[in-house]
């Protein structure tokens, strides 16, 4: 800064500008960092609905409540449960849009609850709606095909439901009677199921090929005795279906 | 818009010769159009200097104890960011509350500055007496008035920075709730909490060292 006793503030000021050839700073910066901060948004909480949506998928497909039935460790089943990757895709994504809105010209206008609650809501609506829509399932499907490391939502699944000897059993059928299922399970080994006294939902099919859940006893080797059946999926299709 | 100038403004960029906008030029003009005029012939930024440096002064050393020549350089340089970023001005904000923003920022910068190199030992805050004045208890002699003049009794300067600046602009500067949140950058719901706050804040100190209220 210049210093000179003599010179009014303004005169200081103007000397220093002009000396030091300041320019301002060219409108389009100021344009491209806001437009930024709102793409940043847009794209945080469209990514946060997907994650958002995958969660409710997987919440969807877990049993929940069998894992309270279960000897094995609750905690250990629970947490392998949990949809760890998207709650964490979630809370970056949530975090980036909260920080865009905090840093756009009008977020201080808003509490800090409104900024998340803002970040948050455009999130759960659209993320209901991707989940409504099929989209979560097709979106997880591929990040199991395409994503080594991932273990999927069918496969978290399926070690819930193959543990027998607390009798949780899954898998396919191969052949129906009036007394007994054959049904191969995800080990590939085959077990004869007692039906006769199981609860069945009228959405459960017996047939050849579908996949279904059992919950029930281990009466002696490869033999289970069913006190209820469940379609594999929500809607009782195919596995891979849902 | 015709303006008479004398021949030699214009040719000022060749050697530097710096002028400043008579102030009876300047009286003709709107702030923004100040600021429009800027951007064409530099010299026109000082109308808004002028304009300003009076209460942006007072404020800086209200704020921040500075001395003249500190408060004149964190103007200076206030003016400098404001003149680097004038694209950047949202004009549904006003004017004033912009510059005010700016230079309150490089003050508190130039503040914190000074307190860490320990050159600033003027802070007998008592935190238990924050700690003790609750959010929404209603004050005894209505909102807008403290019942004290803030400038008096050196009350003002014992307090924390965050109720100080509200103290400062809401009752010194006279600005109004909306105005001190586009300054500071806060929701004016936290503005007027905080004003409450520093109000009972400053009575309780001012009560603490025997001052009496009118």
């Amino acid at each position: 800064m210049i210093k000179n006793k003599a010179m009014k503030g303004s005169e200081k000021l103007i000397e220093t500008i002009k000396q030091q050839a300041i320019q301002p700073a060219p409108k389009w910066q100021f344009q491209v960092k806001n437009g930024l901060l709102w793409t940043a948004f847009l794209l945080a909480a469209l990514l946060g609905a997907m994650a958002f949506s995958v969660i409710l998928f997987a919440i969807q497909q877990t049993d929940f409540n069998v894992v309270s039935h279960l000897s094995h460790s609750r905690l250990e089943l629970f947490l392998g449960l949990l949809p760890f990757v998207w709650i964490a895709l979630l809370v970056v994504f949530l975090a980036i849009a909260f920080y865009s809105i905090q840093h756009s010209r009008k977020g201080y206008k808003l509490t800090v609850a409104k900024q998340f609650g803002f970040s948050a809501a455009l999130s759960v609506l659209l993320g209901t709606l991707f989940f409504i829509g099929g989209g979560a399932h097709q979106l997880e499907h591929a990040f199991a095909v395409n994503v080594e490391i991932y273990e999927s939502i069918q496969q978290k699944k399926i070690k819930l439901w193959s543990i027998p000897e607390d009798g949780y059993l899954s898998g396919k059928i191969e052949a129906v009677n009036d007394d007994f299922i054959t049904l191969k399970d995800f080990n590939n080994q085959t077990w004869k199921v007692a039906y006769a006294a199981a609860f069945m939902p009228p959405v459960v099919r017996l047939e050849q090929g579908e996949t279904i859940k059992l919950i029930g006893k281990i009466t002696s080797k490869n033999e289970f005795k069913a006190e209820e059946i469940r379609p594999w999926g929500g809607r009782g299709k195919r596995m891979g279906g849902n | 818009m015709q303006l008479k100038f004398p021949l030699f403004w214009t040719s000022s960029n060749l050697n530097i010769i710096t002028m400043v906008v008579p102030k009876e030029i300047c009286d003709k003009y709107t702030e923004l159009q100040i600021l429009q005029k800027s951007l064409v012939v530099v010299d026109f930024f000082s109308c808004l200097y002028d304009r300003y440096e009076a209460r942006l002064m007072r404020y800086i050393k209200r704020l921040t104890h500075a001395t003249d020549v500190e408060a004149e350089d964190i103007l200076q340089e206030s003016f400098i960011q404001i003149w680097k970023n004038l694209h950047g001005f949202d004009q549904n904000l006003k004017l004033s509350s912009w510059i005010y923003r700016i230079v309150h920022n490089q003050a508190v910068s130039a503040f914190r500055k000074k307190k860490s190199f320990g050159k600033d030992e003027n802070q007998p805050w008592d935190n238990r007496l924050d700690a003790s004045i609750p959010d929404d208890a209603p004050l005894a002699d209505g909102e807008e008035a403290l019942g004290l003049d803030l400038n008096m009794h050196g009350v003002l300067e014992q307090m924390p920075l965050p109720y100080k600046e509200v103290l400062v602009l809401k009752f010194l500067e006279n600005m109004s709730y909306e105005e001190i949140s586009d300054v500071l950058k806060l929701p004016e719901g936290t503005v007027a909490t905080r004003i409450n706050r520093a109000k009972k804040a400053f009575r309780k100190l001012a009560e603490a060292q025997q001052i009496k209220f009118v």
